[in-house]
């Protein structure tokens, strides 16, 4: 178990603010943000390898937050990962050991454990980046640590070994226990190994929860850009629907229901993946939030094709290629296109009095 | 067929700015070597057999080779520590340590000297030094350390601080989490990485101690058997006429400072990778 209760650090014009997270034991967490959040700084404070201003810090139940990193019980994979230019790969595996002056070595199980027995004569100069990672790993693992403290440790490697890393860092934290903290700027290797993740922006914590949650419900547009949402709109409350339960409102020229009752101005988003789009020429007008628009550009990205539309607001779509098949695509075609309301999500309501002041201001 | 080589392919453009480059090296080393070659060319049989039975001249070799090892091991006892210091810990005032451990570097040699003798005549703290702890340095052999010392330690410092700011902290930051204290990290770590650099600030510091000569008349003076070395007894050879002989001694130091130079080099140079 981790538990970082509001961490405050500064250095230079950068500043991670009243930071507070907490990692179940035996979790695998993942900290997301852009380069420059403050998600090594972050680590480096779990780590002890930077003094915090304020806040305090545990590791497994015990106040770590003014003890050095040797004692903390931590096993810490740096970015690029740091291996001892002058030792062979056995001697960084058991550069630990030997610090503690254990006589049981252990170097040669943890080897096997990841795959790396045959390299253990060998110099690091040559080693390719997933061999250097392992290395790295066992490193860190050999001491039995309590926490294992990750950082970007897969964005030097390319996407097929990525791959192959991410499953077996999750396979070895899942049979140790391991309670882990894997920082990283890819959302796709948080979605490989997190259980839960959090995103970090200019050293402020901006949502913590599961990835579905940061994926479907993202608490600011900051989040949802981050987690590659780009159908954000802004738009004025025209009215309450009679039920009471939506609000309609105006984007552009086009109104369109959103969830919950609100007034004023509100930002809302749909996720690419839940446009819906079909053959037609205009809508039937029996569905809510369905309007025509026409295919302006698409482009197969592998698993998916991501179709943009232009019409009264331009959105974007990934549809399936059987979906795609099916609408028989030539530049300009008019589709009809819907946003359901069970997949909007509101992401900030301005209210009346927030407007009036605006105004005023 | 053409052997492969482990270079880009190259154009005439390419060929004539390495011609160019290497135009330099060989006029360089040309010339220094006309230079040994004139010396060698006027010094005669006799010269050499003096230079070889002198005892006095034997003493001053035994004493420029003694001096100046001993020189170059206090320089680095101090170069060590004190570049990893100047690396790593950012204190109030640590421009003004970095520019202060550079003067010797800068002011002539001679200054050195001058300075020395003044201290140590001329102050209450040198003569105490001198006359109540007994550590005499004036005109004395123990001058012969201190004088190069320190007319040649900052290169040894330099070295050690350009050779610990090349050691990437993430490495001592990682000892640190595998169960080292920060001296723990300085020796497994950062003192194995900063090795060659270390060494080289050594030979750069030897030479320049096993060569100096300016500072070394002023403080030390240059008395047969007592505290004359090679560099001086060019010197007092030259000065009485006997240009010959001063030029044997100049034959036997430079060839001196060329094998500890190139067998450094040669047997450091793969040793040190892989220590």
């Amino acid at each position: 178990m981790i538990r970082a209760e509001d961490i405050s650090f500064h250095i230079g014009t950068f500043h991670l603010r009243g930071l507070s997270l907490e990692m179940a034991g035996g979790e695998y967490f993942v900290l997301l943000g852009p380069p420059g959040s403050g998600k090594t700084i972050f680590l480096e404070c779990l780590c002890g390898l930077k003094k915090i201003a304020s806040g305090r810090i545990h590791i497994a139940e015990r106040d770590v937050t003014e003890l050095e990193p040797r004692t903390r019980g931590i096993g810490y994979v740096p970015q690029d990962y740091a291996l001892f230019p002058h030792l062979s790969v056995e001697q960084n595996i058991a550069f630990g050991l030997r610090v503690h002056g254990y006589t049981e070595m252990n170097v040669t199980e943890t080897a096997d454990m990841l795959g790396i027995r045959h390299l253990l004569r060998r110099p690091i100069e040559g080693l390719s980046g997933g061999e250097k990672q392992r290395v790295a790993l066992a490193r860190a693992l050999v001491l039995k640590p309590k926490v294992l403290l990750l950082d970007e440790p897969v964005c030097a490697l390319d996407e097929v070994t990525r791959q192959d890393v991410c499953t077996q860092l999750l396979g070895i934290q899942r049979q140790l226990g391991l309670t882990t903290v894997h920082v990283s700027h890819n959302l796709e290797e948080a979605f490989s190994v997190a259980d839960r993740a959090a995103i970090l922006h200019q050293g402020v914590l901006q949502q913590v929860g599961s990835l579905d949650a940061l994926l479907r419900k993202p608490k600011s547009e900051f989040v949802a850009r981050f987690m590659r949402c780009e159908n954000i709109f802004d738009a004025r409350v025209k009215q309450q629907n009679p039920s009471g339960l939506n609000t309609v409102v105006e984007v552009s020229t086009l109104e369109l229901q959103i969830p919950g009752r609100h007034n004023g101005k509100v930002q809302f988003m749909i996720r690419p993946e839940d446009v819906q789009v079909r053959c037609g020429l205009t809508p039937d007008g029996r569905s809510e939030n369905t309007f025509s628009a026409a295919l302006e550009r698409w482009r197969d990205c592998g698993g998916y094709v991501r179709v943009e539309l232009a019409g009264p607001v331009n959105l974007l779509a990934h549809m399936t290629h059987g979906a795609f098949a099916g609408l028989k695509a030539r530049q300009q075609r008019s589709v009809v296109v819907q946003m359901s309301i069970e997949h909007i999500h509101v992401l900030s309501v301005q209210g009346q009095a927030a407007m009036r002041k605006e105004r005023t201001a | 067929m053409k052997s492969a080589t482990n270079t880009p392919v190259r154009g005439w453009r390419d060929r004539v700015f390495s011609a160019a480059a290497f135009l330099f090296v060989t006029v360089f080393i040309a010339f220094v070597l006309v230079l040994i070659v004139t010396d060698v060319l006027y010094v005669d049989r006799k010269a050499v057999l003096t230079v070889l039975t002198s005892k006095f001249i034997l003493h001053a070799l035994w004493m420029s080779i003694w001096t100046s090892l001993l020189t170059t091991l206090i320089a680095l006892l101090f170069a060590v520590p004190m570049g990893y210091a100047l690396s790593r810990f950012h204190l109030p005032g640590h421009i003004l340590a970095d520019a202060i451990v550079d003067l010797p570097i800068v002011f002539p040699p001679l200054v050195a000297g001058l300075t020395l003798l003044v201290f140590f005549s001329a102050t209450s703290l040198g003569r105490w030094i001198q006359e109540d702890l007994g550590l005499e340095f004036v005109f004395q052999p123990k001058g012969i350390v201190l004088c190069p010392f320190v007319a040649a330690a900052s290169f040894a410092i330099r070295s050690a601080k350009t050779a610990f700011d090349d050691v990437d902290r993430r490495y001592e930051n990682v000892a640190l989490t595998l169960g080292c204290t920060q001296w723990g990290s300085f020796h497994r770590v950062s003192l194995p990485l900063a090795r060659n650099g270390i060494i080289a600030g050594g030979i750069l510091t030897w030479a320049r101690a096993f060569g100096l000569f300016g500072p070394l008349m002023i403080f030390v003076g240059s008395f047969r058997g007592r505290t004359e070395v090679l560099s001086t007894t060019i010197f007092l050879e030259q000065s009485v006429g006997n240009l010959e002989v001063a030029l044997a001694i100049a034959l036997l130091l430079i060839l001196i400072a060329l094998i500890a130079v190139t067998g450094i080099r040669l047997v450091g140079g793969s040793a040190l990778v892989r220590l």
